[in-house]
């Protein structure tokens, strides 16, 4: 014990070293120890010179805590530095309730400043146990300590404190707001009355501290009782009567049973959302859902560059369902609106974007910002409107490569076959998003002139350009396509052949099926896939004997996908391709077989299958239980 | 291609069925055509029975979209098959079309909006 009384005596020592590193070392070896020298020496580092000094030893003291520490901070309350002051009321309020003893056996002290500080501490800790010291505060006879007292009990809550702040309000004049807001923070429903009567007295910032008062009591049955004040010529009053009856319909989860006068309120509402006020956002927007006169149409389009996230979503959604005649206000602000404020306000016309809307948004195809640019690219494309087609043309060579290609799918939509060499352009553009849009466009436009430009595509100079110009082709599945695609079964690269029957699936009436048939020999193993994939789905059964000569093709993933390609088909005549494969050599192979034999319901295949439930592959094991669940086997 | 039409609360239901190609297209939009003389605007195309979509079938929905948007209109489509759903996104139509997983979402898209 000695040892440690030693080196707190050093450490105390050290506090007076005119070093401030040695100091602080000092500080923290005090907080190590929980014994009041120490505490006493903390308390004492709270004068330090040093600010960091004074923070760290107030920090020690608020986790040390206790009735030794609170009691010697309370001496601090005295203190003519008010720095120092304000230091000690923050530890004593981090103390909490561990403190609040301390403080009321010191709250009868004879410095009328000490008494108030001690009775604001309480207040900020809210700890019950000071409610019957604060009470006795009421009567104080400092006018100060009282309105302290009566704010304090207003923190702490207690319904005992009621009665006293009754009297004080009533009877001490000087006091009545502050008994009146803590009775509005206790926020009892037996306060309502004596409210009532306030509000309806002579003195207006008594009647406006009680309609605060009853707003956060929140009980639904005030608001016809606040209602008359929201005609109050002080717009003051008025609006904190609104504010009041906002915190009721919050309390009670929006539900109002009363008709508001809410136009009148357009300003206060929407000053509260640009405040970013949480309850009158909220308010607003969830009473906006039926309430849609042009004030609250501007006025949701003014404070869109205020709110985010949810609110931004919700009051874009409120504004596209107030429908087509939102565009015309948007439209009056939009150039003097801020850039972030200019991209969501286009948003809200995209949906409606017609012929004459186009034309105000033309100048904005100069606009500075790309992504602005971008918008108005689509939106044009989307308006219908022809006479756009020019600016988006500018808009195609834009530097930027969003723009263009937003341009080239709008042209896609207002363009005819006479802008086919223009768009055909945008395939030469550096950027892929530019040459997909462009093709895109192409698809639309489709036509003889598109498909001529296309099917020259397939044997350009560039591969790129060949895959483009089939798949396209295949998108645009017109019948002045079927030819070209036949044709290009046999074009130089694997990739476009494979592209092109599988468009020719995808557009069905193809009238000459041999180039099909003859790429079942392909060199190609992926086109040799997509051959019997089509033949089958264009001829069923018929091509069945042409498919099945692949049961036999070098790549295994061939045979696989021909024995699923003929399962797919449901036939059960047609299980003697399949059978032999049930005791391939592969497993791989067994498994298709397995499955394929199911789906065409096959019973010959059960014996085999009976004995492949008991394969150490375990993958093929359960291919064979399953089918036989299928057939209906053991 | 088939197409029903159905009504509910002001917006005409249209289910297609098939493909969707020039003549088709010209069909449907002989159908939409007897709508909007009849004043009916408000447009819903459920498109999840329509297996094939060429350059003509699309011609045929952006020109009702622009139809629609000069009378003030709505079009709103829903459920397209993947097939379909891949020809929007490469000609960018997902960007001007109101495009609707389910017709139920589409249609409670249209919930009436009173006006003081």
């Amino acid at each position: 014990m000695s040892d440690v009384i030693e080196q707190i005596g050093q450490l105390l020592a050290r506090l007076q070293s005119p070093d401030v590193v040695e100091r602080e070392e000092a500080v923290h070896g005090l907080g190590s120890v929980k014994q009041d020298e120490a505490i006493a020496g903390l308390v004492v580092a709270m004068e330090d010179p040093d600010l960091g000094i004074r923070e760290i030893a107030a920090d020690y003291l608020s986790r040390i805590g206790g009735d030794t520490a609170s009691q010697l901070l309370i001496r601090f309350l005295a203190n003519e530095d008010i720095g120092t002051r304000n230091l000690a009321s923050e530890v004593l309020i981090k103390i909490g309730a561990e403190a609040v003893p301390a403080l009321v056996e010191n709250i009868d002290e004879d410095d009328h400043d000490v008494r108030k500080f001690i009775c604001d501490v309480l207040g900020l800790i809210g700890h019950e146990s000071a409610t019957e010291a604060l009470l006795g505060r009421l009567w104080d006879e400092n006018l100060n300590v009282i309105c302290s007292a009566a704010e304090a009990l207003g923190y702490v809550g207690s319904t005992e404190a009621l009665d006293g702040l009754y009297a004080v309000a009533e009877r001490i004049g000087d006091a009545t707001l502050q008994a009146i807001e803590a009775i509005g923070k206790i926020g009892s429903k037996e306060s309502l009355d004596f409210l009532y009567k306030q509000i309806n007295g002579d003195d207006p910032m008594v009647t406006l501290v009680a309609v605060e008062a009853v707003g956060q009591i929140g009980c639904a049955e005030s608001v016809s009782h606040l209602a008359p004040f929201i005609d109050a010529e002080d717009r003051t009053t008025a609006d904190a009567a609104m504010a009041a009856i906002i915190a009721i319909s919050r309390a009670n989860e929006g539900r109002i049973e009363y008709d508001l006068p809410l136009d009148k309120f357009t300003g206060f509402l929407f000053e509260g959302i640009r405040n970013r006020d949480q309850a009158i956002t909220e308010f607003t927007l969830s009473r906006l859902s039926n309430w849609f006169g042009s004030k609250v149409i501007s006025g949701l389009i003014d404070v869109i560059g205020f709110v985010e996230g949810d609110e931004l979503k919700r009051i874009t959604e409120l504004l596209g369902d107030v429908g087509p005649k939102v565009a015309k206000p948007i439209l009056e602000r939009l150039s003097d609106a801020p850039l972030t404020h200019q991209s969501k306000l286009l948003d809200i016309i995209a949906r409606f974007v017609d012929e004459n809307i186009a034309v105000d948004l033309l100048p904005y195809v100069h606009h500075d910002n790309a992504e602005i640019r971008q918008r108005i690219a689509h939106m044009l494309g989307s308006s219908g409107f022809k006479g756009a087609v020019k600016d988006l043309k500018i808009l195609a060579t834009d530097t930027n490569g969003h723009v263009r290609a937003a341009a080239y799918s709008a042209l896609g939509w207002l363009c005819s076959e006479a802008d086919t060499d223009f768009i055909m352009g945008g395939l030469d553009d550096k950027y892929a998003d530019v040459r997909e849009a462009a093709v895109g466009a192409l698809i639309i436009i489709g036509g003889s002139k598109v498909v001529a430009k296309l099917t020259a595509d397939l044997y350009h100079d560039d591969i790129e350009r060949q895959r483009l110009a089939v798949s396209s082709l295949g998108w645009i599945g017109e019948v002045e396509v079927v030819e070209p695609l036949l044709k290009a079964i046999n074009h130089p690269d694997a990739g476009v052949r494979k592209s092109a029957i599988g468009s020719l699936v995808r557009i069905g009436s193809v009238p000459d099926i041999e180039p099909i048939t003859l790429a079942l020999n392909d060199e190609n193993s992926g086109v040799r896939k997509a051959a019997i994939t089509a033949l089958l789905a264009l001829r069923g059964t018929e091509s069945v004997k042409d498919v099945a000569i692949l049961l036999e093709d070098e790549d295994v993933w061939v045979r696989y996908h021909t024995i699923s390609s003929l399962g797919d088909l449901n036939r059960s005549e047609l299980a003697h391709y399949i059978m032999p494969y049930l005791e391939d050599d592969l497993d791989i192979i067994k498994l298709a077989a397995a499955k394929a034999l199911a789906q065409m319901g096959c019973r010959e295949a059960v014996p085999i299958l009976n004995n492949m439930t008991d394969d150490r592959n375990e993958d093929l094991a359960k291919a064979a239980r399953m089918a036989l669940s299928s057939i209906g086997g053991k | 291609m088939e197409i029903k039409i159905r009504e509910q609360e002001n917006v005409a239901i249209l289910s297609l069925s098939g493909r969707l190609d020039l003549a088709s297209g010209a069909t449907l939009k002989e159908h939409l055509k007897k709508l909007t003389d009849e004043k009916t605007i408000q447009i819903h195309l459920n498109l999840a029975e329509v297996e094939f979509i060429n350059s003509s079938g699309l011609g045929a929905l952006v020109s009702i979209m622009k139809e629609i948007r000069l009378l003030k209109g709505r079009l709103t489509l829903s459920n397209l098959a993947s097939y379909v759903q891949e020809i929007f996104e490469i000609t960018q139509l997902s960007h001007i079309f109101e495009i609707y997983t389910t017709e139920d979402e589409a249609l409670a898209s249209y919930q009436p909006v009173e006006a003081n």
